[in-house]
């Protein structure tokens, strides 16, 4: 190994600039951030302006006016919206209830190599088209569907239970059934921010379930719980297909809202509707990075 | 699962996992045994057929829009992809993550409908914007950059499932170690070559997850298409005017079950996979328990 | 040689590696305040301190991993400063982690060859006569998880060295490794370097490990420079109080100073006067100083001789194999020690007054 420069290992040049490749690529990794500031940040932020804008017969026009707001807040839309927000409210709280102790399962008593593999079973029905699944509620929910049939096959009931489909019960069925894996996912990438022998030291401490619950996952875990509830929270709200086709009469949401009002050619109030929502969202999305930095959503994976 | 547990509770835990599992899966597979019925949804008789199936592909409009849909899949892909994964390293370089993680995570939590109608709006007045820029510079060249249509569609695709391959591809991509790409650039590789060669083969099944999930949530997504895709049809768009105007026919039931079968194939297909591969990692795991003893 | 090498053939040969006014900054975090360093060529040089201490910083800057806030770092007396690792003459083993998980032990050690488009026989040739020198031969196919720890290292080796660049930069390349394994890689590191003759550059906060291989050592911490010097001198005669408490074990006694005669100055330490040398250092009366001496030249016992003697109360002992330290209070929160091999033939009882002494001119000065 005394020989330096062997033929073939190209000696190592001198002087050489920065090569232009390398500077290039230092902007094409700000790309996809460009491109969604352009097409998605810059869009939601102009619902505001667009939303005081001038209706006019098939358009709007530029201008200054509360008439979009007023029509909001001065109408049953108002009662609709905050009423979607209670049934979401319930909504998240089912799932919460229903889907949160699997993630737990999952991370504390699952082998590890068998954990990815269980989430994926909860991956697949979210594979299949939200509006096939919830369309495929009515059969399974209406007066004469699987669930009614299978009941009074039973003798469980005598009459078919009619409240299941077109009532806020059945949107509320409905949310649960598309959002439930969310709080799994959410719940499962949470866990990660605890570590296993937490487990072990609650049990040598003698800690409970509800206090373990309580006082060392819940603030552990508490920036993916947030996530993982407010994402079903704003869907349950803007979501538009859910009360449409699963709802009765007065289920209607913001997003059925929005997209009313798009068919209906007034635009300013779509988008009074969508800078609603959009205030609502940053608005939980502040209180939630006050009280657990939201930026710790992503730091189990690092 | 430790060793002074209940196993009753264990196995009880088990159960309850597999049947919400399987309740969220109950009305797809419904869907499916009914669309295999001759006689259609509620009939006291089943008889088993395919026909329903036939007369989705012999549907002109249908084929229309699976083509369509196919397409839209396929290019939102190879875009939304390589961005997602430029975007997973720029967040994992970035100092302040508070913008990257804002970004590629917010769309997530704004409904279909809101983000649908925000980008449909914002479309409009862009395209009134350029026109009258074309008018006042003399060129009709602007016009219709951001007409409704296959563009806007895409635009909204991205917006949606970058989310999704972005977390996908961070997941994998956590468990990369930095140095191996110092050490290739040790060994004179640059930039690209030290991805290239090192970093990307260990991270190909994130980003080949990220592929197959694109291409079905392109697949299944109805809101912002319709709201955005202008003059053709998708898929789901033929889907739900064809149930919202006839209601659920046999053949929508074929439809929906139809592409949940391909949904389920393309979820199994990765099962599987999987379990080759943990399967060649519990061989690596083995291997480490037992390392080869210093010469 | 290349037209570099010729050109430093005719005038005096510039230093390996050269590093003037460096200075590191992240954010308002300071890595790295004006580093001046010179590295010959051929030489066995070691970065040593406590973590954190910025010389892993100072490592990876001149390895082009980092991209330095001030100041010039010079290979062969040229400034790459601007240049990727992959354009400088440095190749690099890590403390971990490093090796390719996908590839093989021989594909791992040809990686660098195959990116010098070097023929497909040439690569397997030098990479196999890489392994024979680290002493992997027979391990080529294997997976970099089927190998231990200490073979993992050597594997990095033996790919940072094929690629015959003229400095080997590593980075604290047996902090992984345990105890035994750490001492006998050491010296095979030691041995390589002496028969390829290059520069390696070693980071390392194990100082055992920074004595064993160095010629010359550099003492980094809190992102300065502390002191750097051949081996034996940093041991023997450090400058710095810093370095007397990081390298080797020594005492470390306050005082302030009482007189000042000539060379010699005396200072009160726990209210008696010790005498030692000024080393040309600038002190004065009343200046607070500190003073160091290791802890093997210091006896227990005997009456000792006035000024290179001090009286305390014995505490008592530690055993720690070859050695055993006596620990003596000399005042209340002041504690010296001294070490010996020989059991002694009567150990004090504790709070027993004993007096410690020393040589004169073992006791050395520090003023910072």
């Amino acid at each position: 190994m005394t020989v330096r420069n062997i033929e073939g290992v190209a000696p190592v040049a001198a002087p050489l600039r920065e090569p232009m490749r390398e500077k290039l690529a230092r902007w094409v990794f700000a790309l996809p951030l460009a491109f969604m500031l352009l097409f998605f940040a810059l869009p939601m932020a102009l619902t505001f302006v667009f939303s005081v804008f001038e209706r006019t017969m098939f358009w709007m026009e530029p201008g200054f006016t509360l008439f979009s707001y007023e029509n909001f807040f001065f109408s049953a839309r108002l009662e609709n919206f905050l009423s979607s927000m209670y049934y979401s409210g319930i909504a998240v709280i089912v799932c919460f209830v229903l889907g949160f102790p699997i993630a737990v399962f999952l991370r504390k008593s699952v082998p590890q190599v068998a954990q990815h593999r269980v989430v994926l079973l909860f991956i697949l029905p979210f594979m299949v088209s939200e509006i096939i699944r919830v369309f495929a509620l009515r059969p399974v929910l209406q007066r004469n569907g699987l669930v009614n049939t299978t009941l009074q096959n039973l003798g469980l009931i005598d009459e078919p239970i009619t409240a299941l489909l077109y009532t806020h019960t059945g949107v509320i069925i409905g949310e649960v059934m598309s959002f439930l894996p969310f709080i799994i996912f959410s719940g499962f990438l949470a866990m990660e921010a605890v570590p296993k022998y937490i487990f072990e030291v609650c049990d040598d401490l003698g800690a409970g379930p509800v206090r373990r619950f309580l006082d060392v996952i819940l603030p552990l875990a508490a920036p993916g719980i947030f996530a993982g509830c407010t994402f079903i929270f704003v869907n349950g709200l803007g979501v538009a297909l859910l009360p449409n086709i699963l709802g009765g009469a007065g289920a209607v949401n913001a997003g059925l809202i929005a997209t009313q009002a798009i068919a209906a050619l007034d635009f300013p109030l779509a988008m009074a509707v969508s800078a609603i929502m959009m205030t609502t969202l940053m608005a939980l999305l502040y209180i939630g990075h006050r009280l657990f930095d939201l930026t710790k959503i992503l730091s189990p994976i690092n | 699962m430790d060793d002074y547990a209940n196993p009753w509770l264990h196995r009880l835990k088990w159960a309850y996992l597999l049947l919400v599992a399987a309740t969220l899966m109950g009305p797809v597979f419904y869907v499916m045994y009914i669309s295999f019925n001759a006689n259609g949804f509620g009939a006291n008789q089943y008889e088993f057929t395919l026909e329903w199936y036939g007369l989705i592909f012999s549907d002109q409009l249908l084929m229309g829009a699976l083509g369509w849909t196919l397409r839209l899949a396929v290019i939102c892909t190879l875009i939304t992809v390589p961005m997602a994964l430029l975007a997973a390293k720029y967040y994992k370089a970035a100092r302040n993550k508070v913008l990257p993680v804002f970004l590629f995570l917010a769309p997530l939590f704004v409904a279909p409908d809101i983000l649908g109608s925000a980008l449909l709006v914002f479309f409009k007045n862009v395209n009134g914007a350029l026109r009258s820029l074309g008018d006042a510079l003399g060129t009709d060249a602007l016009d219709g950059l951001f007409q409704l249509g296959f563009g806007t569609a895409l635009i909204g695709l991205i917006i949606y499932t970058m989310p999704y391959a972005f977390v996908v591809i961070l997941i994998t991509m956590g468990r990369y170690k930095p140095e191996q790409t110092e050490a290739a650039r040790a060994c004179g590789a640059n930039g690209w070559r030290a991805f290239w060669d090192i970093e990307f083969p260990q991270i190909r099944a994130g980003v080949f997850s990220a592929c197959s999930f694109t291409m079905i949530l392109c697949f299944n997504e109805y809101t912002r298409t319709s709201l955005l895709k202008g003059g053709f049809d998708t898929f789901t768009t033929v889907l739900i005017s064809q149930m919202l105007n006839t209601g659920m026919s046999e053949q929508s039931y074929a439809m929906s079950s139809l592409v949940s079968f391909v949904a389920i194939a393309l979820i199994g297909g990765i099962i599987l996979y999987t379990l080759v591969r943990s399967d060649s990692l519990a061989r690596e795991a083995r291997a480490k328990a037992e390392p080869v003893m210093s010469t | 040689m290349n037209a570099l090498g010729t050109l430093k053939m005719t005038e005096t040969k510039p230093a390996a590696v050269e590093v003037r006014g460096l200075a590191k900054h992240y954010g308002s975090v300071v890595a790295l305040k004006d580093v001046n360093l010179s590295i010959a060529a051929g030489e066995y040089f070691v970065l040593l301190g406590p973590s954190g201490g910025g010389k892993t910083t100072l490592l990876r800057t001149i390895g082009g991993f980092h991209r330095p806030t001030h100041g010039q770092v010079l290979l062969n007396g040229v400034d790459v400063g601007h240049l990727p690792p992959d354009k400088r003459t440095t190749s690099m083993v890590f403390q971990s982690y490093a090796l390719f998980p996908h590839m093989t032990v021989l594909q791992n050690v040809g990686y660098g060859l195959k990116i010098a488009r070097m023929g497909r026989d040439a690569i397997r040739e030098k990479s196999a006569a890489a392994l024979e020198m680290v002493g992997l031969t027979g391990f080529a196919d294997r997976k970099p998880h089927e190998l231990s720890g200490g073979q993992q290292q050597r594997v990095q080796l033996a790919r940072a060295m094929v690629l015959n660049r003229d400095i080997l930069l590593l980075d604290e390349p047996l902090a992984a490794l345990d105890a035994q394994l750490r001492k006998d890689m050491c010296l095979e590191l030691k041995h390589l370097q002496e028969k390829v003759g290059i520069t390696f550059i070693h980071v390392t906060h194990n100082q055992e490990e920074a004595m064993t291989v160095a010629d010359r050592i550099a003492l980094i911490a809190d992102g300065e420079l502390v002191e750097h010097g051949r081996a034996r001198d940093v041991y023997r005669a450090p400058h710095r109080a810093f370095t007397a408490s990081f390298v080797g074990e020594n005492n470390i006694l306050r005082g302030t100073i009482r007189e000042v005669d000539g060379d010699d100055v005396t200072v009160d330490v726990a209210g008696h006067p010790v005498r030692t040398g000024r080393r040309g250092l600038a002190v004065a009366r009343g200046a607070a100083v500190t003073l160091s001496i290791r802890s093997e030249l210091v006896r227990m016992g005997g009456p000792g001789e006035a000024l290179h003697s001090l009286p305390g109360r014995y505490s008592e002992s530690v055993y720690l194999g070859l050695t055993t330290s006596h620990i003596v209070a000399l005042a209340p929160g002041t504690d010296m020690v001294s070490r010996v091999v020989e059991d002694l033939p009567q150990v004090p009882e504790p709070g027993a007054p004993v007096v410690m002494s020393w040589s004169p001119g073992d006791l050395r000065l520090h003023v910072d």
